[in-house]
């Protein structure tokens, strides 16, 4: 690669060197600040609204950054990693916003400096994961937001579930990055090329070894599984999800999903693709990924909606929600095809409003009354009605219920599912949305119908944390009900350089 | 398709017979006359010392890690420096500037783990 390319991609990757400084500043605040360790917030949150002035630009863009001698590049500029990268600076601007209240982040403030860089790092690597196609880089970034996010799951050092949160994901993760990292290895010597561009046309030519092709095509969606939290794949979620901080733990269940999903979207379209047919993407026939992702998205909703049934611990019972949300939004990938992919990115928008908004009320609760075990949640739904009331529509949007924006995510996946006559799939999803109805009703029947034992316990819901709040409510009511804007855009946002 | 790597499995069949049949076969007919010199720890032929899980202080490792970041320091510093005159008469100014970057950026570190108090050994 020529020094010059490097120089002249460099407006490609504005909003990643805009994070990058961001990062450095918060080092170097963090040293110069010794008193009022609260500006971090502040610098934190500018930071990320920096970056996503730059994302915007992106959303017309469409060019290869870092070229090697061909006309391939490292990176590609779409409008389709602008959406999700977009939704990632959103999900970070309200872990941000959580961080200011969340008592396990205040009480250990004086790591507050190495929360925020590292955050960013994480925030970094997700960027780079949206937008590689050169299988190096997507290695390399993968680790990057790995390695931030196992600090961050034992950040606080203060609880046992803490560490062991910690080093649980950091096992996990070594192993299922270790066998993604054999798969590229089989895939580069099948094809001599790391660039899923170029993958892309060797693959064509009929003389592939498709048995090899296929270990390493499910090699590293064994990593990328990992990363969603997809079903063989899911085991470190729950335990992770539950020690880790809150704030961490909704921006794995989000940012983390997001920029694993893009990635699974440029391996299969980009790497194994043949044409396009009427929005039907032709796949080689090297690997079956339809069947696969089918499996695989049955698997995973059902064994999350299922084991969700039995938690009593909240966190843990929203983690095995998450991965019974990663099972529908497989569903629609396993459509392969563009409506899939819009159906894909309206439920990630949605899917950020609703799941961050849950995992906030569970915070402002469990900072009062240190505990997220459902039965010491009963009556709170009285205590604070608005708390109350915003969780009932959060856990109603979760579940996919009219009128709110859960049911519009869940009507594209599977009005996708039914265009494409695969209708037991569409069964399949319906009869998991009515599990997933029972154990989110549950905890509205320890909030409002139970009574709780003991001295009422007063919930005062601060000012700024109902602001936060009511701009985590109003999308998810008003998407539900007024949703065309949100369409409208997904639909323009799902070009993916060259097909 | 599979058939081209037949000689990969004889290589793995291989590798497992031989690394079974020498311990088993030494077993079974090499002599056996232990004596407490010949089942102690071989430690160098010195008496062993101590557990094998000894515990390490984590000063060490932080030390390591230390000694890592500078070693990479070097490593992308000294072609840069080599290569200098060439790169500057290809691209200019700007080749001296990215290398500014990248060192302040890595003494910023360095200047982090002094302050947080890294290289204090007690």
């Amino acid at each position: 690669m020529e020094l010059k390319y490097l120089f002249n991609s460099l407006p490609y990757i504005k909003p990643e060197l805009i994070l990058a400084a961001s990062l450095v500043i918060i080092v170097v605040a963090d040293l110069i600040i010794t008193k009022k360790k609260e500006l971090l917030h502040y610098i934190a949150l500018a930071g990320i609204i920096a970056a996503g002035y730059f994302v915007l630009e992106q959303f017309s863009m469409n060019a290869f950054a870092f070229s090697s001698s061909g006309n391939k590049g490292m990176l590609t500029v779409d409008s389709m990693g602008a959406f999700f990268k977009g939704l990632v600076l959103t999900a970070s601007f309200f872990v941000f916003l959580f961080s200011f209240s969340s008592n396990e982040i205040n009480e250990s403030r004086s790591k507050l400096g190495e929360y925020y860089a590292l955050l960013f790092g994480m925030i970094l690597g997700m960027f780079f994961m949206i937008s590689a196609s050169d299988l190096i880089l997507v290695y390399v970034s993968m680790e990057l937001v790995s390695l931030s996010s196992y600090v961050l799951a034992g950040i606080t050092k203060q609880s046992l579930r803490n560490s062991e949160a910690s080093l649980k994901y950091l096992i996990y993760g070594a192993v299922s990055s270790g066998i993604m990292l054999f798969g590229i290895s089989l895939i580069f010597g099948i094809t001599g090329s790391t660039n899923l561009y170029e993958i892309n046309y060797i693959l064509r030519s009929p003389e592939t070894n498709r048995v090899i092709l296929l270990l390493a095509g499910l090699l590293v969606f064994t990593g990328i599984g990992y990363k969603i939290s997809a079903a063989p794949f899911h085991f470190w979620t729950p335990d992770v999800y539950e020690g880790a901080p809150i704030t961490i733990t909704a921006f794995l269940s989000v940012a983390s999903k997001s920029a694993g999903f893009v990635l699974l979207i440029r391996f299969i379209k980009v790497a194994f693709i043949q044409n396009s047919l009427n929005g039907y993407w032709q796949l080689l026939p090297a690997v079956d990924w339809k069947t696969i992702l089918l499996v695989l998205s049955i698997l995973t909703m059902t064994l999350g909606n299922f084991a969700a049934l039995w938690q009593d611990n909240l966190k843990r019972m929203l983690a095995y929600s998450s991965i019974a949300h990663a099972g529908y939004m497989l569903a629609a990938m396993a459509v392969l095809s563009n409506q899939g992919l819009i159906a894909i990115l309206i439920y990630f928008a949605i899917y950020l409003f609703m799941n961050l908004g849950a995992f906030f009320v569970v915070m402002l609760i469990s900072n009062k009354i240190g505990s997220e075990e459902i039965d010491n949640f009963d009556g709170l739904g009285y205590a604070s009605p608005f708390l109350g009331v915003s969780f009932a529509i959060f856990l109603v949007s979760l579940t996919g219920l009219p009128p709110t924006a859960g049911f519009i995510g869940k009507l594209y996946i599977f009005i996708a599912l039914v265009d494409a006559k695969m209708f037991l799939l569409s069964v399949i999803m319906v009869l998991n949305s009515v599990v997933s109805l029972y154990y989110y009703m549950r905890v509205l029947k320890h909030l409002f119908l139970r009574k709780a034992e003991g001295a009422p316990i007063e919930l005062k819901v601060s000012f700024p944390n109902a602001v936060v709040l009511l701009m985590l409510v109003i999308p998810v009511l008003v998407l539900g009900l007024y949703f065309t804007p949100l369409v409208e855009f997904a639909k323009n946002s799902i070009s993916v350089l060259g097909f | 398709m599979i058939e081209q790597y037949i000689p990969v499995f004889i290589v793995i069949i291989v590798a497992v017979i031989f690394a079974v049949a020498t311990v088993v076969m030494s077993k079974l007919m090499g002599p056996q006359r232990p004596n407490s010199e010949k089942e102690s720890t071989y430690e160098s032929g010195l008496k062993p010392i101590g557990t094998t899980n000894e515990r390490v202080s984590i000063k060490y490792y932080l030390v390591a890690m230390l000694f890592i970041v500078f070693d990479l320091e070097v490593i992308f510093v000294y072609p840069w420096a080599v290569q200098f005159k060439k790169l500057y008469s290809q691209i200019g100014i700007s080749i001296f500037f990215s290398m500014l970057v990248f060192l302040v950026v890595l003494e910023l570190g360095f200047l982090y783990v002094y302050k947080k108090g890294g290289f204090k050994w007690d």
